[in-house]
C-alpha cells in the first residue's frame, strides 16, 4: 500500500477535485468546515488577535499606576528610537563610512532587482497589481543590502538584526549541508545504520536550554572537556567568547549541533522517497555518482528542501535560548539576536519597546520568507 | 560534615525556640488555616531557609507557608506582571529591595511601618543602620524586612599575598598592582598559572554592579545621602566626569589579570574559580566567606581574607567634573587619607507583603518575615554557607561561636566579620539605584554599554557619554521631575 | 518494505573503500553527538570540586563518582522536581495529541476539499477584529464586542460578500497556517497572557496545552498534508460507494493508513512542546512550571549548578529517547514530505 502511496507520479500536485463522485461530495459543506475551522479559529484566537493587540502595545507607553496600568499612545516613538534614535546602535548597528565600492555594490544589487522587475513586466505573468509589491520588495532589499554593507565592512559593527541574520544564514546553511550529507550516507545499505539513525536524532530531543548549558561546558577552555586540546594548541589563554567572531561561532556550532537532526531526518525521508527504478535506469544509461546526484537525486529532493529550509529560516530568526545561556549576547552585543534583545527590554519592564522590536523582527522575517517563497523557491522549482 | 552539623544545630535550635514560643502563646494559634504563597527565586540560597523554617512557623502560628520559585532572572518581572494584571497569585515576596519602588508606587506592597513598630521580637534596633534606614524604607516608610545583608567586598588569598610580600589593597590602584604582581603564578599547587583578579563581567548577569563599586569612592564623599548615580541638583547622570571615567578604566584594566573568558562569566563562575584556588583577588558579595569554608567546593579554607572595597585618594569635584585630592573638606570620612564608599549593590534579599492580600494574611505574612529575621533564627542562618543570607544585624558580629561551628577558623571568622563590620559602620555607604524602572537604567542601558566598552567597541569617554545620553532620555521619557523626586526620596537627600 | 537506493544488491554497491570512508564519517559525527552527552551524564555524578578543578573524564579513574546531585534532585527536592516533571509530561502529551487531531483534520480538509475564501472577506474580517479590539480597549465588554463583530461579519458575508471577486486557494490557506510559526513568541506573549488572565486560565495546564497546540499546528499541517495527499483517492471512493460518511472515511480508512505518519509527527511535536522554554516562562505559575524552567533556574546567584543541570537534562531526555527507540521504525516511514511537490 505504502509503496504505491509513495509513487511521486501519483501525487504530482495538490489533488484537484476529481469529477463524478468527489464532485458530489463537495456538497458536504458542513464536513469541510468541521475539518478546517478548528485550526483556523485556533490560529486566529492565539496568533492573529494577540498580534493585533501587540501592535497596539508597540505604539504605547505602559506605566504602572495604582490599580493597574496606564496605556498612553505615543505614536511611532518606540520604532523611531530603534531605527534612528538611541537604540539604533543596538538594533541596527554602527555604520561605516560609505566609500565608492560600497556604493557600487549597492548600485549593482539595486540594478539586478530593477532588471528582474523589467523582466517581469515583459513576461506573460505580468499584472499591474504585481508592481507595488515588487517596488516595496526592491526598497526593502536595498535597505537590507545597505544595512549589511554598512555594518559588516570597515568600521561598522552589526546590531542585533544583522547578528540574527548571520545566525540564520550560517546556521541554516551548515545544518542543511550536514543533514544532507549524513542522510546520503545513511541511504546506503550499511550494517548498523539503525544505530546511527537513532544516535543522529538525539540532539533534537534535548531541551534547547539544556544544550546551551552543555555547550557552555564544551566551549569552556578552562574547565571544559576540551581544555587539554586548547592547551596543546598553545591557546591556553584563548577564549571563544572574548572575540565577537569566536562567540558567534560558538553559538552557530551549538545551534547546528541541535538542529542538524531535524534536517537529517526529513532529508532522509525525502531521499528514501526517490524511486529506485529511476536511479537504476540512470545507472544503466551510464551516469556517474556526481551526475546521479545532480541530475536525479537533487531535483527530486529540492521541493522538500525548499520547504525545510524555509521552516528552518523562520525558526532561526527566533533564536534565543542558545545565545542567552551560552554568551548572554556578549561580548558587547556581538551575539545578541533580536529575540533576546526584545526579551531583555521586556524583562526590564519596557513592554512597548519590546512589542515594537518584535514587530520589526516579524516584518523582516515575513519579507525574507516571502522573497524566499516567491523568488528563490519558485525559480528552483521551475528549474527542476 | 561540619556543615551538616551546623544545619542540624540550626534546625534543633529553631525547634527549641519554636517549642518555647508555642508554650508561651499556649494553644491559641493566631493564623490557623491561613495559607501564604511566598514567591522567590529557584535555588537553595533563599528558598531553603524559608522552607526549612516554614514547619516551625506553622507549628507556632498555624499558618501554612508555600514557597514558590521562578528563575532568578525573571523574578522582578514575575512579581510585576502578577500584580499589575491583578492576578495576585502570591501573598508575599522575597526580592531585592532595589526593585521596591516599582512595586510601591503602583501600591503593590503593604506599608510595614506600623507592624515593625509593634513588634518588639524583631529587635529592629539590632539591624544595622543602613538596612534599617535606607535599604528597607522608601520616603521614610518601611516596606521590606531585611533577611540578608548584601554589599560588595574584596576578597583576597592571604597565603598568596603573604608569599608575595603584599598587603591587601586599600585603593583601586593598589588592587591593580596586587593583581598584576601575582597574576600568572600557581596559587593552588596544580602547576598551572592562575589569575590575579576574577570579576564576573558577563552581560545579563551582575556585570553592571561592579562599576559602581569601583566608581563610588571617586563619586561619593559626603555620606549616603549624596548618592552616586545622579547629581542631586540637576538630576544629570554622574557619569561623564573624570571620576566615572577613571573607574571605567580601572574596571577594564582588571580584565588583563583575569581568566581568559572573564567577559562571559557570572558570579557563580568566579566563586567556583576562587574556591578552586585559581584567583588571588575577587570582588563579590558576602557569599564568598561561608563558601570558602565549605569543604565540598573549597580548597582555600583559612586562606581567604576580606577587606572593605578599595577606596581612592582622589575624589570628584562635582562642580568642575575633575578629580581633586582628598583632604578634610573633600573627604570627611576618609580613613588614612583614603575615601571608602562600600556599595550595597542589590540591597540584600528582603521580604515584602502584597497589599492586595486579606488583612489576616498580611499579618501572617509579616509575622513570617519577622520570625525569619529575629535573631534566634537569623543569626544561625547567616552562618550557613548553603543559604544566601549574609550578616545584617549587629548581634551577628558579637558572637563568633556559630561561625566557628559553620566551619570558620577563629581568625578567619574575625577577619570576614571585620570587613563586613567596617563596611557597615561606614557613614559613606552607597545605596543602589532605586528610582522607578531602575532595571531599564541598569540592566538594559548600563549593562549593554559596559559590555560594549569591555569588548572594545567604545572608549571610556564614549561609554560615559552614551550612558549620560540614554539615562537622560529614559528620565525624560518616564517623567524627569518625578524621577528626580523619587531619587532624592530614596537616598534620603533633602 | 521500503526500497532504498544504493542497496548492496544493486549494481552500484558501495566499494570497500567507499564503505570505510562512509563509516569514518558516520563514526565521526556519532562522536560529535555522543561526546557532549557522555559529558552530560558523567557531570551528573561529579562533585562541585570535580567540575571546578579542570576537566575530569573517567569516573573511578579521574574522579570518584558521587550520587549527591541525584539525591538532591530526586529526594531532597521532592515536589519541586516532581511537579514540573509531571507538568511537562501532561502538557507535552496533551498538546501533541490535540495539535495532531486538529492539524490532521485541517490537513485532510486541505487535501480533499477545495476552499475558496475571498481575500476581501478576509479583509472585512480583520477590520472587524481590529474594531472589536478597539472597542474592548475603549471599555466595551469583550463578549459584546466579539458577538457584535461576528454578527456583522456574517451579515456582510451573506450580502455584499458574494460580489467580491478573487479567491484564495488551498495552498494559500496552508501557507497562512504554516507561516504562523514565524511569530516571535515575545511579540504575542503579553496579549496572550492578558487573555488567559481574563479567562482564568493562567497557571493551568490548559494555558500551555492551547498555546503549544497553536505553535505546533503548522508542523502537523506541513507533515500530514503531504502524507494524506499521498494516499490514493480510490480507497476512499469505494468506501463512499458503500455509503460511508466523510467522518467514517477519515476515521476508518485515512487514519489507520496514516499511523506511521501520525506517530512520527506526534514524536516531533511532542519534542517541541516538551522542551519549550520562553512561552512556559510567561504563562506558567507555581503549579504549572515545566522542566526547562527548572533547568534554567539551576543557574542562580551561585552560578550554574552543573551537576544538577546535568541530572535534570538526563531526566528530561530519558523518556523521549526511550520513546524514540521504540518508535524509530515509524519515524523512518512516517515522514513523507515531498510526496507532494511543495
Amino acid at each position: 500500500m505504502l509503496v504505491n502511496a509513495q509513487d511521486p507520479s501519483k501525487a504530482k500536485a495538490l489533488p484537484a477535485p476529481q469529477p463524478t463522485l468527489l464532485m458530489r461530495l463537495q456538497a458536504d459543506n458542513v464536513a469541510r468546515m468541521v475539518f478546517l475551522l478548528p485550526s483556523v479559529l485556533l490560529v486566529l484566537f492565539l496568533a492573529v488577535f494577540p498580534l493585533l493587540a501587540s501592535l497596539y502595545l508597540s505604539v504605547s507607553r505602559i506605566q504602572l499606576v495604582r490599580g493597574g496600568f496606564n496605556i498612553e499612545f505615543i505614536g511611532l516613538r518606540n520604532f523611531e528610537r530603534l531605527l534612528s534614535g538611541s537604540e539604533q546602535r543596538r538594533f541596527l548597528g554602527r555604520f561605516t563610512e560609505f566609500n565608492l565600492e560600497h556604493w557600487l555594490v549597492l548600485g549593482a544589487v539595486v540594478l539586478v532587482m530593477v532588471l528582474m522587475l523589467i523582466n517581469y513586466v515583459r513576461s506573460p505573468r505580468f499584472k499591474w497589481a504585481g508592481i507595488p509589491v515588487r517596488l516595496v520588495a526592491i526598497a526593502f532589499g536595498a535597505a537590507i543590502t545597505y544595512l549589511l554593507l554598512g555594518t559588516l565592512t570597515g568600521r561598522g559593527l552589526p546590531g542585533t538584526l544583522v547578528v540574527t541574520m548571520i545566525f540564520v544564514f550560517a546556521g541554516v546553511t551548515l545544518q542543511y549541508l550536514l543533514g544532507l550529507g549524513l542522510a546520503m550516507l545513511l541511504t546506503q545499505e550499511l550494517p548498523g545504520k539503525r544505530f546511527f539513525r537513532i544516535v543522529f536524532l538525539l540532539p533534537m530531543m534535548i531541551t534547547p536550554v539544556g544544550i546551551a548549558f552543555l555547550f557552555r561546558m564544551m566551549t569552556d577552555t578552562l574547565q571544559g572537556p576540551l581544555a587539554p586540546l586548547w592547551a596543546l594548541a598553545g591557546l591556553r589563554n584563548f577564549s571563544w567568547v572574548e572575540t565577537a567572531e569566536g562567540a558567534r561561532l560558538a553559538v552557530v556550532i551549538g545551534d547546528t549541533w541541535q538542529w542538524t537532526p531535524f534536517m537529517f531526518i526529513i532529508l532522509l525521508a525525502a531521499l528514501e522517497g526517490v524511486s529506485r527504478e529511476t536511479i537504476e535506469a540512470a545507472l544503466v544509461d551510464g551516469a556517474n555518482r556526481a551526475q546521479l546526484f545532480f541530475h536525479i537525486i537533487l531535483p527530486e529532493i529540492l521541493p522538500v528542501s525548499m520547504t525545510l529550509i524555509l521552516i528552518r529560516i523562520i525558526e532561526s530568526f527566533k533564536i534565543i535560548d542558545m545565545p542567552q545561556v551560552l554568551t548572554r549576547g556578549g561580548p558587547g552585543t556581538a551575539t545578541e539576536p533580536v529575540s533576546l534583545h526584545a526579551y531583555n527590554i521586556w524583562r526590564a519592564g519596557d513592554w512597548g519597546g519590546s512589542a515594537a522590536l518584535s514587530y520589526l523582527l516579524l516584518i523582516v522575517v515575513t519579507f525574507v520568507a516571502l522573497v524566499f517563497m516567491n523568488s528563490v523557491r519558485r525559480r528552483v522549482l521551475e528549474w527542476v | 560534615m561540619r556543615k551538616l552539623r551546623g544545619m542540624l544545630s540550626a534546625v534543633l535550635g529553631a525547634a527549641v525556640v519554636a517549642n518555647a514560643l508555642t508554650f508561651a502563646v499556649a494553644q491559641d494559634k493566631p493564623y490557623a488555616g491561613v495559607v501564604i504563597d511566598v514567591l522567590t527565586f529557584t535555588g537553595p540560597q533563599i528558598a531553603e531557609p524559608l522552607q526549612r523554617r516554614a514547619p516551625d512557623f506553622a507549628e507556632l502560628t498555624g499558618a501554612t507557608i508555600n514557597v514558590v520559585t521562578v528563575p532568578f532572572g525573571d523574578l522582578y518581572q514575575t512579581i510585576l506582571t502578577d500584580q499589575a494584571t491583578g492576578t495576585n497569585s502570591y501573598e508575599a515576596f522575597v526580592f531585592a529591595p532595589q526593585w521596591m519602588v516599582d512595586y510601591i508606587v503602583p501600591g503593590y506592597l503593604e506599608d510595614l511601618t506600623d507592624y515593625v513598630a509593634n513588634d518588639p521580637d524583631l529587635q529592629w534596633d539590632d539591624v544595622a543602620q543602613f538596612f534599617r534606614e535606607f535599604s528597607s524604607t522608601y520616603q521614610g516608610r518601611i516596606f521590606t524586612i531585611p533577611l540578608d545583608g548584601d554589599f560588595h567586598m574584596v576578597y583576597f588569598r592571604s597565603d598568596v599575598l603573604e608569599a608575595a610580600g603584599l598587603q591587601p589593597p586599600t585603593t583601586w590602584d593598589e588592587y591593580l598592582a596586587v593583581a598584576e604582581a601575582v597574576h600568572g603564578t600557581d596559587m593552588n599547587g596544580d602547576g598551572e598559572p592562575d589569575f590575579g583578579s576574577c570579576i564576573a563581567k558577563a552581560r545579563g548577569e551582575q556585570g553592571y554592579w561592579w562599576i559602581h563599586s569601583i566608581a563610588s569612592p571617586f563619586l561619593q564623599t559626603q555620606g549616603t545621602s549624596q548618592g552616586v548615580f545622579f547629581d542631586t541638583e540637576t538630576f544629570d547622570p554622574l557619569v561623564n566626569n573624570a571620576g566615572f571615567i577613571r573607574a571605567l578604566e580601572i574596571y577594564k584594566a582588571t580584565t588583563a589579570f583575569g581568566p581568559p573568558n572573564e567577559l562571559n562569566i557570572g558570579v557563580g563562575d568566579t566563586r567556583s574559580l576562587f574556591s578552586a584556588g585559581r584567583c588571588a583577588l575577587t570582588l563579590d558579595w558576602g557569599d564568598i566567606g561561608p563558601l570558602s569554608v565549605d569543604p565540598e567546593i573549597s580548597v582555600v579554607k583559612d586562606k581567604v581574607g576580606a577587606v572593605i572595597t578599595p577606596g581612592s585618594t582622589e575624589v570628584l569635584d562635582r562642580a568642575t567634573g575633575e578629580l581633586v585630592a582628598c583632604d578634610d573638606m573633600t573627604c570627611p570620612f576618609a580613613i588614612n587619607g583614603v575615601n571608602h564608599a562600600p556599595f550595597a549593590a542589590f540591597g540584600g534579599w528582603s521580604g515584602g507583603v502584597s497589599a492586595a492580600a486579606d488583612p489576616l494574611v498580611k499579618e501572617a505574612a509579616y509575622a513570617f518575615f519577622s520570625y525569619m529575621a529575629q535573631p534566634a533564627q537569623a543569626n544561625v542562618d547567616v552562618t550557613i554557607g548553603r543559604t544566601g543570607f549574609n550578616p545584617y544585624r549587629l548581634s551577628q558580629f558579637g558572637d563568633l561561636t556559630p561561625w566557628i561551628e559553620g566551619g570558620f577558623s577563629e581568625a578567619g571568622a574575625r577577619e570576614y566579620l571585620g570587613a563586613i563590620e567596617a563596611s557597615l559602620a561606614s557613614p559613606n555607604f552607597v545605596l543602589d539605584l532605586r528610582i522607578p524602572q531602575n532595571q531599564r537604567y541598569q540592566q538594559v542601558v548600563l549593562d549593554e554599554v559596559l559590555s560594549r566598552f569591555l569588548a572594545g567597541e567604545l572608549t571610556a569617554e564614549e561609554a560615559a557619554e552614551e550612558i549620560f545620553m540614554r539615562w537622560n532620555e529614559l528620565s525624560d521619557d518616564i517623567g524627569r521631575q518625578a524621577q528626580f523626586e523619587a531619587y532624592l526620596g530614596t537616598i534620603g537627600a533633602q | 518494505m521500503m526500497k532504498r537506493f544504493f542497496a548492496t544488491s544493486s549494481p552500484f554497491a558501495p566499494s570497500p573503500a567507499w564503505r570505510i570512508f562512509s563509516y569514518a564519517l558516520l563514526i565521526f559525527w556519532a562522536v560529535v553527538v555522543l561526546f557532549p552527552l557522555y559529558w552530560l551524564v558523567i557531570t551528573s555524578f561529579k562533585l562541585p570540586i570535580d567540575v571546578s578543578q579542570g576537566p575530569k573524564y573517567l569516573p573511578f579513574v579521574d574522579f570518584q563518582p558521587s550520587l549527591h546531585a541525584w539525591e538532591y534532585i530526586l529526594f531532597d527536592q521532592g515536589v519541586t522536581v516532581t511537579r514540573p516533571y509531571t507538568n511537562t509530561i501532561v502538557v507535552g502529551i496533551w498538546s501533541a495529541l490535540v495539535s495532531l487531531v486538529i492539524g490532521s483534520l485541517a490537513s485532510y480538509g486541505l487535501t480533499r476539499f477545495t476552499y475558496r475564501p475571498k481575500p476581501a472577506l478576509v479583509g472585512v474580517f480583520l477590520a472587524l477584529a481590529i474594531g472589536a479590539l478597539a472597542a474592548v480597549i475603549a471599555g466595551v465588554p469583550p463578549l459584546v464586542a466579539v458577538a457584535a463583530a461576528i454578527v456583522l461579519f456574517f451579515l456582510i458575508a451573506q450580502t455584499i460578500g458574494r460580489r467580491f471577486k478573487g479567491t484564495l486557494t488551498n495552498n494559500d490557506i496552508a501557507f497562512w497556517l504554516i507561516s504562523q510559526r514565524m511569530l516571535p513568541p515575545v511579540a504575542v506573549v503579553i496579549p496572550i497572557y492578558l487573555v488567559y488572565q481574563q479567562l482564568g486560565l493562567l497557571n493551568t495546564h490548559a494555558a500551555l496545552v492551547i498555546t503549544y497546540t497553536t505553535i505546533n499546528l503548522p508542523l502537523v499541517i506541513w507533515f500530514m498534508r503531504d502524507y494524506f495527499a499521498s494516499i490514493p483517492f480510490e480507497l476512499e471512493e469505494s468506501a463512499f460507494i458503500d455509503g460511508a460518511s466523510r467522518y467514517q472515511v477519515f476515521y476508518r480508512i485515512i487514519l489507520p493508513l496514516s499511523t506511521p505518519g501520525l506517530i512520527a509527527t506526534f514524536l516531533i511535536v511532542l519534542v517541541f512542546s516538551w522542551n519549550e522554554y520562553i512561552l512556559a516562562l510567561f504563562l506558567t505559575g507555581a503549579d504549572t512550571q515545566t522542566m526547562p524552567m527548572l533547568v534554567v533556574a539551576q543557574n542562580a546567584t551561585r552560578g550554574p549548578q552543573w551537576w544538577n543541570i546535568s541530572v535534570l537534562v538526563v531526566l528530561m531526555i530519558a523518556p523521549i529517547t526511550i520513546m524514540a527507540l521504540f518508535l524509530e521504525r515509524y519515524i523512518a516511514k512516517g515522514i513523507l514530505v515531498g510526496a507532494v511537490k511543495g
